[in-house]
């Protein structure tokens, strides 16, 4: 069977001006946590990376030593998403910034395209002026509507706001919007989520992260401090039954998850999992790659592994 | 101090006084230089140039007017030669569109399957597609004309909204062809229709998650396509349809279009990045002297500003140097909202009649300020669509705080389309100085649909209040936004005189206008708001020759008769410019 090329995940990350959608985006740019990642931005001069990293500069695009790069979106989105598939074997995954009255949403209806798979919807909050401008007669709706549509929200200025504020804020987020709430700085990995098969820098060959993994096929990750990593390669298909138990299963803490897999119905076919705060997606998105099953999850530091565990091992 | 000398007695008419004699040589046939004069005599000329309203010729040197009066008067005081071709006509200065977009005129290059007969750039008339049967036959003529069987099939226009229930999909489309793919974009440019052989081709399956993609009960897509980022499924049709719109051919059938319909002066506004430097040499070299229109360039700044509104602004005011007789540079558009009958236009209370969520912001208005300063600092223009009454009272809001801060005069900033501005924000437009272009083409196209969903009827009579804007003092423009509406300045005249709309009723008769001042306001008006109020817009001395060319005498129809006036052409800086036959 062919081999299929991973589409590239792209997640949408917005928020209200101020909030610190900016800072957020230069430290992913920063810090990528071993990803290498294409950051879209509207205005390239609030981007602030340090010197040192750049390795060269464009008209659109800034190229870092990290492997990541930053392009404007100076025309429409879909010349953008061209130009972004020009140099997709060089990037794990796209991050694109909305504009702050923008709707992530609508946004991220663009990461269907070819070569691209929707990862989630991240909104950044000011906890000390996100119940003020939700309550403002011009943008109070988009506000509450930016809030709303996210799978995870990241509360900005922890360092600002004394824990009153914080605690005042989230309580009012919890009651506005499903997704899951996180204080900054949240590492890139527990932002973004995992990337299942990464391609080897060096020759691009999808292949097994780990060749020394265990024979029950289950990987408890590194230990940190940041958050939590389980991983489950499975031996072949799936049942359906068991595909729908787990999407209802998910266990508190897991902040993402995806899975690169077969299900027994469609045993020829890729079925992409994927978990983001509140929401779990199945979506098949091609034939299988003669890649491994495997599913990867991520929680929030404390979780407990078993948990986990247990949770990917419903998969059978 | 010098004696004063008196000045010398002005000869009379009759006087055989030599001095009278000798001047009448000197000005006789051509200027001191040789330049040749050309005598148009024509049935009635309205100049709108309260000075001199009427005349039954023009004369014109230089590509400019030289003079209105009768033709014997003309030829006796500034020789020249008779054109005698527009003798039956009537004349006009030639129609400003103060907002259309370069779209009109390419998108003809595409098939047409729109409700409404439509006659293209070329006066192809295009009968309206009334049933689904019809959208299948014209779009498989379409496909009999096109040798390559790999090029797709595109088409613009469709509404089945006429169709009560008929649904049309995918499988109308393979009706057409099962093996070309067809792409056909809906009249509201935010839908597109496809068939099985582009979904095959690009990967349109039961798989497909996107958003905006329907399904029919078997699971599969219907064809249908929702805004932009559905549309982009369509892969390389999609790309082709838009990528054509870019050509210089799309650009001289946006100037037949306007030619046609008696527009001599049209804006693109807002479409074309203009800090493209092949952008604008296009249209530097596409409109040359050949060229029937002449055009106003709006940078649309919300799009393309990545160095920001200082960089932006000063690349601005470079490009303005280069602007000549045709083209013009130097003005920026910009966008607060969306559209009413979208339900994306930012309303204030009570908000949507159909209890619809308020619009989207396309700018936050707490930045509205901030990017229209520089602009305003630099003496550039600002033209701000604004549909709903929110986005109006945000933009008025900044333009207070920018004017209050970097005091402009005649800064002639205006904002677009108006449709439900108040009168207290039309007093406060005229305070701040800011220019109206009314979206007057609104009442006909959309006028039951916002009685009846989207405001009720209260508020549609209110709408696109140009009526308001004129006693008030604020300066006016109508305007068609074409292709959104077709480019006509007689049927936008009439829309806004008439306030008449489809179901028969007079949608808000007390904001109706007289037929001078719609005509005033689609001439004079959007030469103000171009700030070439001395070159255009009436027929008088010194401005450049452009006429629109009638058959009937739109002082003289009914009024309701006002948009079916037949257009002969224009004359454009004294050249003559016949409208496309209708074939």
């Amino acid at each position: 069977m062919a081999y299929q090329p991973d589409r590239l995940p792209l997640t949408v990350v917005g928020g209200y001006l101020g909030a610190g959608k900016t800072t957020l985006l230069n430290r992913l740019l920063a810090e990528p946590d071993g990803q290498r990642i294409a950051v879209l931005v509207n205005d390239f001069g609030e981007v602030d990376i340090d010197g040192r990293l750049l390795e060269s500069t464009t008209e659109d695009v800034l190229t870092l030593a990290n492997g990541c790069v930053c392009c404007s979106i100076a025309d429409d989105f879909a010349t953008t998403l061209d130009t972004l598939r020009s140099f997709a074997d060089r990037i794990d995954r796209v991050v694109v910034e909305v504009s702050g009255v923008g709707q992530p949403d609508k946004v991220a209806q663009w990461a269907h395209s070819p070569g691209f798979s929707p990862d989630g919807i991240v909104v950044v909050v000011d906890p000390l002026s996100i119940q003020d401008w939700a309550a403002d007669r011009y943008v109070g709706d988009t506000v509450v509507a930016q809030v709303t549509c996210a799978n995870l929200v990241v509360v900005s200025r922890t360092d600002a706001a004394s824990p009153s504020s914080l605690k005042t804020a989230e309580a009012w987020l919890s009651r506005t919007t499903d997704a899951t709430v996180l204080r900054s700085p949240v590492p890139a990995g527990l932002l973004l989520g995992p990337m299942p098969r990464r391609p080897r820098p060096t020759d691009g060959r999808h292949g097994s992260e780990t060749d020394s993994r265990d024979q029950n096929h289950l990987s408890l990750g590194e230990p940190g401090p940041t958050h939590v990593t389980v991983s489950r390669w499975l031996d072949g298909p799936v049942s359906r039954s068991s595909l729908e138990t787990w999407t209802k299963a998910r266990p508190s803490g897991v902040v993402r998850a995806k899975g690169l897999i077969r299900v027994d119905d469609r045993p020829d076919e890729r079925t992409v999992l994927q978990v983001c705060g509140p929401s779990t997606t199945v979506a098949v998105d091609g034939p299988w790659d003669d890649g491994e099953d495997v599913v990867v999850s991520i929680a929030l530091p404390g979780t407990p592994r078993a948990s986990l565990a247990k949770w990917l091992n419903l998969l059978r | 101090m010098p004696a004063r000398r008196a000045p010398p007695e002005i000869p009379s008419r009759t006087s055989t006084d030599p001095y009278w004699r000798v001047s009448l040589a000197r000005m006789s046939g051509a200027s001191p230089d040789g330049t040749p004069t050309t005598i148009f005599p024509a049935r009635i000329v309205h100049t709108l140039d309260p000075a001199r309203p009427t005349g039954t010729a023009v004369a014109v040197r230089d590509g400019r007017f030289l003079a209105v009066d009768d033709p014997a008067a003309l030829v006796a005081i500034y020789g020249g030669t008779i054109d005698d071709s527009l003798a039956d006509k009537v004349l006009l200065p030639g129609f400003v569109e103060a907002h259309s977009h370069k779209d009109t005129g390419g998108i003809w290059q595409h098939t047409y399957v729109g409700y409404e007969g439509r006659i293209g750039p070329e006066g192809k008339w295009w009968p309206g597609c009334s049933t689904p049967e019809s959208v299948v036959e014209r779009l498989r003529e379409a496909d009999r004309e096109i040798d390559d069987p790999d090029e797709p099939l595109l088409a613009w226009g469709l509404d089945p909204i006429y169709w009560s229930g008929e649904r049309f999909d995918r499988r109308q489309l393979d009706a057409v062809s099962t093996s070309r793919q067809i792409f056909v974009i809906h009249s509201n440019m935010h839908l597109a229709t496809v068939n099985s052989a582009l979904m095959e081709a690009q990967g349109i399956t039961p798989d497909t998650m996107a958003e905006g993609v329907p399904r029919d009960a078997s699971g599969w897509p219907t064809g249908e396509l929702q805004e932009p980022a559905a549309m982009f499924l369509a892969g390389k049709p999609f790309r082709s349809f838009f990528g054509r719109l870019r050509s210089d051919e799309s650009i001289r059938q946006f100037g037949r279009a306007a030619r046609n319909v008696g527009v001599t002066t049209v804006t693109d506004l807002g479409t074309s990045n203009l800090l493209e430097e092949a952008t604008v040499r296009q249209w530097l070299e596409v409109c040359d002297g050949s060229f029937p229109v002449r055009t106003a360039m709006f940078h649309g700044a919300v799009m393309y500003a990545p160095d920001g509104d200082e960089a932006c602004a000063a690349q601005l005011v470079d490009l303005k140097r280069r602007s000549s007789d045709r083209v013009r540079f130097g003005n920026v558009k910009l966008l607060m909202d969306g559209s009413i009958q979208g339900g994306t236009a930012r309303l204030r209370w009570p908000g949507y009649l159909h209890g619809g969520p308020n619009g989207i912001w396309l700018i936050a208005p707490e930045q509205v300020a901030d990017r229209i300063a520089p602009y305003h600092r630099a003496g550039l223009q600002v033209h701000t669509h604004a549909n709903g009454d929110q986005a109006v009272e945000a933009l008025l809001e900044a333009f207070e705080k920018v004017q209050t801060t970097h005091p402009m005069p005649d800064h002639r900033h205006t904002i677009q389309h108006c449709q439900m501005t108040s009168p207290g924000q039309y007093r406060k437009m005229k305070a701040l100085g800011m220019c109206a272009n009314v979206f007057a083409n609104h009442t006909w196209y959309w006028g039951d649909q916002h009685r009846t969903i989207t405001v009720g009827p209260d508020r549609a009579a209110r709408m696109n209040a140009a009526r308001t804007a004129l006693d008030l003092g604020v300066p006016l423009s109508m305007h068609s936004d074409s292709p959104v509406t077709p480019i006509g300045s007689l049927h936008v005249a009439w829309a806004a005189v008439n306030r008449i709309i489809p179901s028969g009723e007079i949608l808000g008769p007390e904001e109706r206008i007289s037929v001078a001042e719609a005509l005033r306001a689609v001439t004079l008006g959007g030469a103000w708001q171009l700030r070439m109020e001395d070159e255009i817009g009436s027929i008088s001395p010194r401005k450049f020759a452009d006429c629109a060319v009638l058959d009937a005498d739109p002082f003289e129809v009914d009024p309701m008769e006002l948009r079916d006036i037949p257009v002969w052409g224009t004359m454009s800086s004294g050249v003559l410019h016949e409208g496309a036959a209708r074939n």
